[in-house]
Protein backbone atom coordinates (compact mmCIF):
# COMPACT_ATOMS: atom_id res chain seq x y z
CA UNK A 1 0.00 0.00 0.00
CA UNK A 2 2.86 2.35 -0.82
CA UNK A 3 1.15 5.50 -2.11
CA UNK A 4 2.99 7.04 -5.10
CA UNK A 5 3.43 10.81 -5.52
CA UNK A 6 0.77 10.98 -8.23
CA UNK A 7 -2.00 9.81 -5.89
CA UNK A 8 -2.10 12.73 -3.40
CA UNK A 9 -2.00 16.51 -4.04
CA UNK A 10 1.14 18.12 -2.63
CA UNK A 11 -0.71 20.21 -0.02
CA UNK A 12 -2.45 17.16 1.40
CA UNK A 13 0.86 15.27 1.39
CA UNK A 14 2.34 18.14 3.42
CA UNK A 15 -0.37 17.76 6.08
CA UNK A 16 0.36 14.04 6.38
CA UNK A 17 4.08 14.82 6.58
CA UNK A 18 3.52 17.24 9.47
CA UNK A 19 1.50 14.65 11.41
CA UNK A 20 4.09 11.98 10.60
CA UNK A 21 6.92 14.22 11.84
CA UNK A 22 5.25 14.52 15.24
CA UNK A 23 5.18 10.73 15.51
CA UNK A 24 8.73 10.43 14.19
CA UNK A 25 9.88 12.80 16.95
CA UNK A 26 8.05 10.66 19.52
CA UNK A 27 9.61 7.52 18.04
CA UNK A 28 13.08 9.05 18.31
CA UNK A 29 12.34 9.91 21.93
CA UNK A 30 11.25 6.32 22.51
CA UNK A 31 14.45 5.08 20.89
CA UNK A 32 16.59 7.40 23.01
CA UNK A 33 14.93 6.24 26.24
CA UNK A 34 14.38 2.56 25.52
CA UNK A 35 17.28 1.66 23.28
CA UNK A 36 20.16 -0.25 24.80
CA UNK A 37 23.32 -1.76 23.38
CA UNK A 38 21.66 -5.18 23.77
CA UNK A 39 18.64 -4.29 21.66
CA UNK A 40 20.45 -2.79 18.65
CA UNK A 41 21.01 -6.14 16.86
CA UNK A 42 17.32 -7.00 17.25
CA UNK A 43 16.13 -3.67 15.87
CA UNK A 44 18.56 -3.82 12.95
CA UNK A 45 17.71 -7.41 12.05
CA UNK A 46 13.97 -6.70 12.25
CA UNK A 47 14.46 -3.68 9.94
CA UNK A 48 16.48 -5.69 7.40
CA UNK A 49 13.96 -8.54 7.58
CA UNK A 50 11.00 -6.22 7.07
CA UNK A 51 12.72 -4.60 4.09
CA UNK A 52 13.34 -8.01 2.49
CA UNK A 53 9.86 -9.36 3.25
CA UNK A 54 8.24 -6.21 1.84
CA UNK A 55 9.75 -7.07 -1.54
CA UNK A 56 8.25 -10.57 -1.46
CA UNK A 57 4.82 -10.24 -3.03
CA UNK A 58 2.65 -13.32 -2.81
CA UNK A 59 -0.46 -13.82 -4.95
CA UNK A 60 -3.77 -13.52 -3.09
CA UNK A 61 -6.08 -14.32 -6.06
CA UNK A 62 -8.26 -11.79 -7.94
CA UNK A 63 -5.21 -10.64 -9.89
CA UNK A 64 -3.69 -9.12 -6.79
CA UNK A 65 -0.65 -9.72 -4.63
CA UNK A 66 0.56 -8.54 -1.27
CA UNK A 67 3.42 -8.69 1.16
CA UNK A 68 4.18 -8.27 4.84
CA UNK A 69 4.07 -4.66 6.03
CA UNK A 70 5.67 -5.39 9.39
CA UNK A 71 4.17 -2.75 11.69
CA UNK A 72 2.68 -5.32 14.05
CA UNK A 73 5.83 -7.45 13.97
CA UNK A 74 8.12 -4.56 14.93
CA UNK A 75 5.77 -3.27 17.64
CA UNK A 76 5.16 -6.70 19.21
CA UNK A 77 8.75 -7.92 19.18
CA UNK A 78 10.14 -4.62 20.52
CA UNK A 79 7.31 -3.94 22.93
CA UNK A 80 6.21 -0.52 21.64
CA UNK A 81 4.22 0.99 18.77
CA UNK A 82 7.01 3.56 18.50
CA UNK A 83 9.43 0.80 17.50
CA UNK A 84 7.23 0.23 14.45
CA UNK A 85 7.27 3.93 13.60
CA UNK A 86 11.06 4.08 14.04
CA UNK A 87 11.73 1.04 11.82
CA UNK A 88 9.02 1.61 9.19
CA UNK A 89 10.04 5.26 8.74
CA UNK A 90 13.63 4.28 7.95
CA UNK A 91 12.52 1.41 5.68
CA UNK A 92 10.10 3.71 3.82
CA UNK A 93 12.81 6.36 3.36
CA UNK A 94 15.14 3.81 1.73
CA UNK A 95 12.29 2.41 -0.42
CA UNK A 96 11.07 5.82 -1.54
CA UNK A 97 14.37 7.57 -2.14
CA UNK A 98 16.36 4.70 -3.66
CA UNK A 99 13.71 2.57 -5.34
CA UNK A 100 10.76 4.87 -5.99
CA UNK A 101 8.52 2.51 -4.00
CA UNK A 102 6.16 4.98 -2.37
CA UNK A 103 6.40 8.68 -3.20
CA UNK A 104 8.34 11.49 -1.52
CA UNK A 105 5.45 13.90 -0.93
CA UNK A 106 3.29 10.92 0.07
CA UNK A 107 5.90 9.42 2.41
CA UNK A 108 4.26 11.12 5.38
CA UNK A 109 0.97 9.37 4.58
CA UNK A 110 2.78 6.05 4.11
CA UNK A 111 4.55 6.48 7.46
CA UNK A 112 1.20 7.25 9.13
CA UNK A 113 -0.54 4.24 7.57
CA UNK A 114 2.09 1.54 7.90
CA UNK A 115 4.16 2.81 10.83
CA UNK A 116 1.80 4.77 13.07
CA UNK A 117 -1.56 3.06 12.47
CA UNK A 118 0.02 -0.34 11.82
CA UNK A 119 2.20 -0.04 14.92
CA UNK A 120 -0.53 1.15 17.29
CA UNK A 121 -3.19 -1.26 16.02
CA UNK A 122 -0.70 -4.14 16.04
CA UNK A 123 0.65 -3.42 19.51
CA UNK A 124 -2.57 -2.72 21.38
CA UNK A 125 -4.63 -5.45 19.75
CA UNK A 126 -1.81 -7.89 20.56
CA UNK A 127 -1.86 -6.72 24.14
CA UNK A 128 -5.64 -7.06 24.41
CA UNK A 129 -5.72 -10.43 22.68
CA UNK A 130 -2.93 -11.72 24.92
CA UNK A 131 -4.99 -10.79 27.94
CA UNK A 132 -8.04 -12.50 26.45
CA UNK A 133 -6.47 -15.66 25.00
CA UNK A 134 -3.04 -15.97 26.63
CA UNK A 135 -1.79 -17.45 23.37
CA UNK A 136 1.01 -15.60 21.56
CA UNK A 137 0.29 -17.23 18.19
CA UNK A 138 -3.40 -16.38 18.10
CA UNK A 139 -2.86 -12.89 19.50
CA UNK A 140 -0.03 -12.10 17.05
CA UNK A 141 -1.91 -13.48 14.02
CA UNK A 142 -5.07 -11.46 14.63
CA UNK A 143 -3.14 -8.34 15.68
CA UNK A 144 -1.06 -8.51 12.48
CA UNK A 145 -4.18 -9.09 10.34
CA UNK A 146 -5.78 -5.98 11.87
CA UNK A 147 -2.53 -4.04 11.44
CA UNK A 148 -2.77 -4.76 7.71
CA UNK A 149 -6.50 -4.18 7.14
CA UNK A 150 -7.02 -1.01 9.20
CA UNK A 151 -4.13 0.94 7.60
CA UNK A 152 -5.49 -0.16 4.20
CA UNK A 153 -8.90 1.31 5.06
CA UNK A 154 -7.20 4.50 6.27
CA UNK A 155 -5.34 4.59 2.96
CA UNK A 156 -8.68 4.27 1.10
CA UNK A 157 -10.05 7.27 3.02
CA UNK A 158 -6.90 9.29 2.20
CA UNK A 159 -7.36 8.34 -1.47
CA UNK A 160 -10.93 9.64 -1.22
CA UNK A 161 -9.74 12.97 0.25
CA UNK A 162 -7.17 13.15 -2.54
CA UNK A 163 -9.88 12.62 -5.16
CA UNK A 164 -8.10 9.50 -6.41
CA UNK A 165 -10.67 6.83 -5.36
CA UNK A 166 -14.41 7.12 -4.77
CA UNK A 167 -15.07 6.37 -1.09
CA UNK A 168 -17.17 3.19 -1.29
CA UNK A 169 -15.33 1.58 -4.18
CA UNK A 170 -12.00 2.32 -2.49
CA UNK A 171 -13.04 0.98 0.90
CA UNK A 172 -14.54 -2.22 -0.55
CA UNK A 173 -11.58 -3.03 -2.80
CA UNK A 174 -8.87 -2.03 -0.32
CA UNK A 175 -10.71 -3.87 2.47
CA UNK A 176 -11.25 -7.04 0.44
CA UNK A 177 -7.70 -7.28 -0.92
CA UNK A 178 -6.08 -6.50 2.42
CA UNK A 179 -8.34 -8.94 4.27
CA UNK A 180 -6.51 -11.56 2.16
CA UNK A 181 -3.10 -9.90 2.33
CA UNK A 182 -3.62 -9.71 6.10
CA UNK A 183 -3.48 -13.52 6.23
CA UNK A 184 0.08 -13.27 4.88
CA UNK A 185 0.77 -10.54 7.43
CA UNK A 186 -0.53 -12.73 10.26
CA UNK A 187 1.26 -15.89 9.18
CA UNK A 188 4.65 -14.25 8.57
CA UNK A 189 4.40 -12.26 11.81
CA UNK A 190 3.77 -15.42 13.87
CA UNK A 191 6.63 -17.31 12.19
CA UNK A 192 9.04 -14.38 12.60
CA UNK A 193 8.14 -13.94 16.28
CA UNK A 194 8.64 -17.65 16.96
CA UNK A 195 12.02 -17.64 15.19
CA UNK A 196 13.26 -14.56 17.02
CA UNK A 197 12.01 -15.77 20.41
CA UNK A 198 13.65 -19.16 19.83
CA UNK A 199 16.97 -17.50 18.96
CA UNK A 200 17.02 -14.76 21.59
CA UNK A 201 14.34 -15.08 24.25
CA UNK A 202 16.32 -12.67 26.43
CA UNK A 203 16.02 -9.60 24.20
CA UNK A 204 12.38 -9.92 23.18
CA UNK A 205 10.15 -7.73 25.26
CA UNK A 206 6.41 -8.26 24.86
CA UNK A 207 5.82 -5.61 27.56
CA UNK A 208 3.04 -7.75 28.92
CA UNK A 209 2.82 -9.14 32.40
CA UNK A 210 2.28 -12.86 32.24
CA UNK A 211 1.14 -14.87 35.24
CA UNK A 212 4.60 -15.66 36.59
CA UNK A 213 3.92 -19.25 37.61
CA UNK A 214 2.54 -20.37 34.28
CA UNK A 215 5.30 -18.88 32.15
CA UNK A 216 4.84 -17.93 28.53
CA UNK A 217 3.48 -20.29 25.96
CA UNK A 218 5.51 -19.47 22.89
CA UNK B 1 22.98 -17.24 20.54
CA UNK B 2 25.22 -14.22 21.14
CA UNK B 3 24.67 -10.81 19.60
CA UNK B 4 27.16 -11.27 16.79
CA UNK B 5 25.74 -14.64 15.69
CA UNK B 6 22.21 -13.24 15.89
CA UNK B 7 23.20 -10.26 13.72
CA UNK B 8 24.96 -12.37 11.11
CA UNK B 9 22.23 -15.03 11.00
CA UNK B 10 19.57 -12.33 10.81
CA UNK B 11 21.17 -10.46 7.95
CA UNK B 12 21.82 -13.68 5.99
CA UNK B 13 18.17 -14.73 6.35
CA UNK B 14 17.01 -11.25 5.27
CA UNK B 15 19.30 -11.30 2.22
CA UNK B 16 18.15 -14.82 1.27
CA UNK B 17 14.49 -13.79 1.50
CA UNK B 18 15.20 -10.73 -0.64
CA UNK B 19 17.12 -12.64 -3.32
CA UNK B 20 14.51 -15.41 -3.52
CA UNK B 21 11.86 -12.66 -3.83
CA UNK B 22 13.57 -11.29 -6.96
CA UNK B 23 12.83 -14.58 -8.73
CA UNK B 24 9.69 -15.81 -6.98
CA UNK B 25 7.67 -12.75 -5.99
CA UNK B 26 4.33 -12.31 -7.71
CA UNK B 27 4.20 -9.67 -10.42
CA UNK B 28 0.52 -9.00 -9.81
CA UNK B 29 -0.34 -5.48 -8.66
CA UNK B 30 -0.62 -4.96 -4.90
CA UNK B 31 -3.86 -4.05 -3.13
CA UNK B 32 -3.55 -0.31 -3.71
CA UNK B 33 -2.56 -0.74 -7.38
CA UNK B 34 -5.39 -3.23 -7.98
CA UNK B 35 -7.86 -0.78 -6.46
CA UNK B 36 -6.66 2.01 -8.73
CA UNK B 37 -7.00 -0.31 -11.75
CA UNK B 38 -10.63 -0.89 -10.71
CA UNK B 39 -11.25 2.83 -10.31
CA UNK B 40 -9.71 3.41 -13.73
CA UNK B 41 -11.97 0.74 -15.27
CA UNK B 42 -9.23 -1.73 -16.21
CA UNK B 43 -10.13 -4.48 -13.75
CA UNK B 44 -13.14 -5.81 -11.91
CA UNK B 45 -13.16 -6.31 -8.15
CA UNK B 46 -12.82 -10.09 -8.16
CA UNK B 47 -11.53 -10.63 -11.72
CA UNK B 48 -7.91 -11.13 -12.75
CA UNK B 49 -5.61 -8.33 -13.86
CA UNK B 50 -5.29 -8.06 -17.66
CA UNK B 51 -1.68 -8.42 -18.86
CA UNK B 52 -1.72 -4.99 -20.48
CA UNK B 53 -3.28 -3.18 -17.52
CA UNK B 54 -1.34 -0.09 -16.58
CA UNK B 55 -2.05 2.45 -13.87
CA UNK B 56 -2.51 5.90 -15.28
CA UNK B 57 -0.76 8.33 -12.97
CA UNK B 58 -1.91 11.91 -13.34
CA UNK B 59 1.16 13.85 -12.30
CA UNK B 60 -0.21 17.30 -13.19
CA UNK B 61 0.50 19.60 -10.28
CA UNK B 62 2.07 16.72 -8.35
CA UNK B 63 5.63 16.20 -7.29
CA UNK B 64 7.65 13.92 -9.56
CA UNK B 65 10.79 12.14 -8.49
CA UNK B 66 13.04 9.79 -10.45
CA UNK B 67 14.65 7.28 -8.12
CA UNK B 68 18.05 5.79 -9.01
CA UNK B 69 16.73 2.20 -8.97
CA UNK B 70 13.03 2.27 -9.87
CA UNK B 71 11.18 -0.98 -9.15
CA UNK B 72 14.18 -2.46 -7.31
CA UNK B 73 16.12 -2.99 -10.51
CA UNK B 74 18.86 -1.46 -12.63
CA UNK B 75 16.74 -1.55 -15.77
CA UNK B 76 16.21 -4.24 -18.38
CA UNK B 77 19.85 -4.35 -19.43
CA UNK B 78 20.84 -5.97 -16.13
CA UNK B 79 17.79 -8.24 -15.86
CA UNK B 80 17.42 -10.32 -12.69
CA UNK B 81 21.02 -9.53 -11.64
CA UNK B 82 20.00 -5.88 -11.33
CA UNK B 83 17.12 -6.97 -9.12
CA UNK B 84 19.46 -8.97 -6.89
CA UNK B 85 21.87 -6.02 -6.62
CA UNK B 86 18.96 -3.69 -5.84
CA UNK B 87 17.53 -5.83 -3.07
CA UNK B 88 20.95 -6.55 -1.51
CA UNK B 89 21.75 -2.82 -1.47
CA UNK B 90 18.33 -2.07 0.03
CA UNK B 91 18.49 -4.70 2.79
CA UNK B 92 22.04 -3.72 3.76
CA UNK B 93 21.22 -0.02 3.67
CA UNK B 94 18.15 -0.44 5.89
CA UNK B 95 20.31 -2.49 8.27
CA UNK B 96 23.21 -0.02 8.36
CA UNK B 97 20.99 3.07 8.75
CA UNK B 98 19.05 1.52 11.65
CA UNK B 99 22.26 0.39 13.39
CA UNK B 100 23.86 3.78 12.81
CA UNK B 101 20.99 5.84 14.21
CA UNK B 102 20.51 3.42 17.12
CA UNK B 103 24.20 3.60 18.04
CA UNK B 104 24.16 7.39 17.96
CA UNK B 105 21.10 7.46 20.24
CA UNK B 106 22.62 4.96 22.70
CA UNK B 107 25.94 6.84 22.79
CA UNK B 108 24.11 10.12 23.44
CA UNK B 109 22.09 8.52 26.21
CA UNK B 110 25.26 7.14 27.83
CA UNK B 111 27.01 10.52 27.63
CA UNK B 112 23.99 12.18 29.22
CA UNK B 113 23.85 9.60 32.01
CA UNK B 114 27.59 9.99 32.66
CA UNK B 115 27.08 13.74 32.89
CA UNK B 116 24.23 13.47 35.39
CA UNK B 117 26.21 11.03 37.51
CA UNK B 118 29.13 13.39 37.90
Amino acid sequence: MHIPDAFIPIWQGAIYWIIALVFIALALRWARNEMSEEKIPLIAVVAAGIFALQSFNLPVSMGTSGHLVGGALAAIILGSPFAAIFILTLVLIVQGVLFGDGGITTMGANIINMGVIGGFVGFYSFKGLMAATGNVNIAAFIAAWLACVIPALACAVEMYFAGTFPLNEGLVAMGLYHALIGVIEGFVTVVAIRLIVAARPDIVDFKIEFPAAKGVDV
Amino acid sequence: MDNKTFLIAGIIIALLIGVVAVFMASGDPDGLESTSLIVQGQKTLTGGTPANAEIHEDTTGKFAYQSPMPDYSLGERFGPLGGVIGIVVGVLLAFVIVIGISKVLVTKKKAKEAQTNQ
